[in-house]
């Protein structure tokens, strides 16, 4: 991440969060199928991101301690867990993985 | 206990929440050898972790920058829709609202549209924000101090917490069947094409998992 980077991602996130307050909301609001969709985009995407954080390094694909620490998230997220321990017991899990292994 | 009508520990969840959430990507940005300045601006300027995450996954694969930037924005669409929603109820000046827009996150949203007068959308509105930024900002001072102590995040199982902390963020979506569908979709997707690929097309291309999902939902 570089001064560079901030600036856009900051262009890029603060723009779509004034485009939905000034644009979109009367205008999306009318059109019920587009809506939908970009209700949905935040699970395909970030599931695409949590899959690309879990399973490369580097690029390459790579299965270690960390599907351990994802899954541990998994139950405790569906269990309703607060964030603090979801976040806690995957790293602790896949910390003492490691140390074990 | 309430605070002008907001719950005290709502506000302390929330407070404690993006602590946590602070923390993470601050000591995940120390981790990669970013710089202090750049690590604060981005956490006062940016307003949105999920796009810093997804950058750091794009540029971490060997993805250009651009493509960093283009996936981090496009993560951050759900901020938009927040602002959307609130457009509809959120009552003041055009700035008043730029303001209320550029800080539109879900939980705060969320909180307020429950609201049942304008007065009281605004200011639990605020109040919300007021508690999330202060732990943002909080964890993100405690993760650029943690993350020289920490030093290799891999032994310390940190390079777990950013998925994991995603996965939480998404709950809420997964729980419906049409936003399980769109993450497995989404997720299969990056999957198949990660090996052949280049650096965050992957991620691009899980867009489609959503199109696929509305058009399910609608049969």
């Amino acid at each position: 991440m570089s001064w560079a980077v901030v600036f856009f991602l900051t262009l890029g996130v603060a723009g779509q969060r004034l485009l939905g307050m000034f644009v979109a909301g009367p205008v999306l609001a009318k059109r019920p199928a587009l809506r939908s969709v970009a209700d949905l985009l935040p699970a395909a995407v970030v599931a695409a991101v949590i899959l690309q954080l879990t399973v490369t390094t580097k690029g390459a694909l790579t299965v270690d301690a960390r599907l351990i620490g994802l899954a541990v998230a998994g139950v405790l997220v569906w269990r309703r867990a607060p964030l603090i321990l979801v976040v806690l017991a995957a790293a602790a899990v896949t910390g003492l993985f490691r140390l074990l292994t | 206990m309430t605070l002008d009508g907001v719950k005290r520990s709502d506000l302390a969840t929330l407070a404690f929440t993006f602590f946590a959430l602070g923390v993470t990507v601050s000591a995940a940005m120390v981790e990669r050898g970013v710089s202090s300045g750049v690590t604060l601006a981005g956490a006062v300027f940016i307003l949105s972790a999920t796009s810093q995450l997804a950058h750091l996954a794009v540029t971490d694969a060997g993805g250009s920058e651009i493509v960093g930037v283009l996936s981090g924005s496009l993560v951050a669409t759900r901020f938009g829709l927040m602002a959307m929603s609130l457009s509809t109820r959120y009552e003041g000046s055009t700035l008043e609202r730029a303001a209320a827009a550029v800080v539109s996150f879900d939980p705060n949203v969320a909180l307020a549209m429950q609201e049942k007068t304008p007065e009281a959308v605004r200011r639990t509105f605020w109040w919300a924000i007021g508690s999330m930024l202060f732990g943002w900002i909080l964890g993100t001072g405690v993760g650029l101090s943690l993350g020289d102590v920490m030093g290799d995040g891999g032994a310390w199982g940190l390079d777990a917490v950013f998925p994991a902390a995603l996965l939480a963020i998404i709950g809420g979506l997964l729980r419906r069947r049409d936003g399980m569908l769109a993450a497995l979709v989404g997720a299969g997707l990056c999957l198949a094409l990660l090996p052949i690929a280049p650096g965050g097309v992957p991620i691009l291309a899980s867009a489609l998992g959503a199109i696929v999902a509305a058009l399910w939902s609608r049969q």
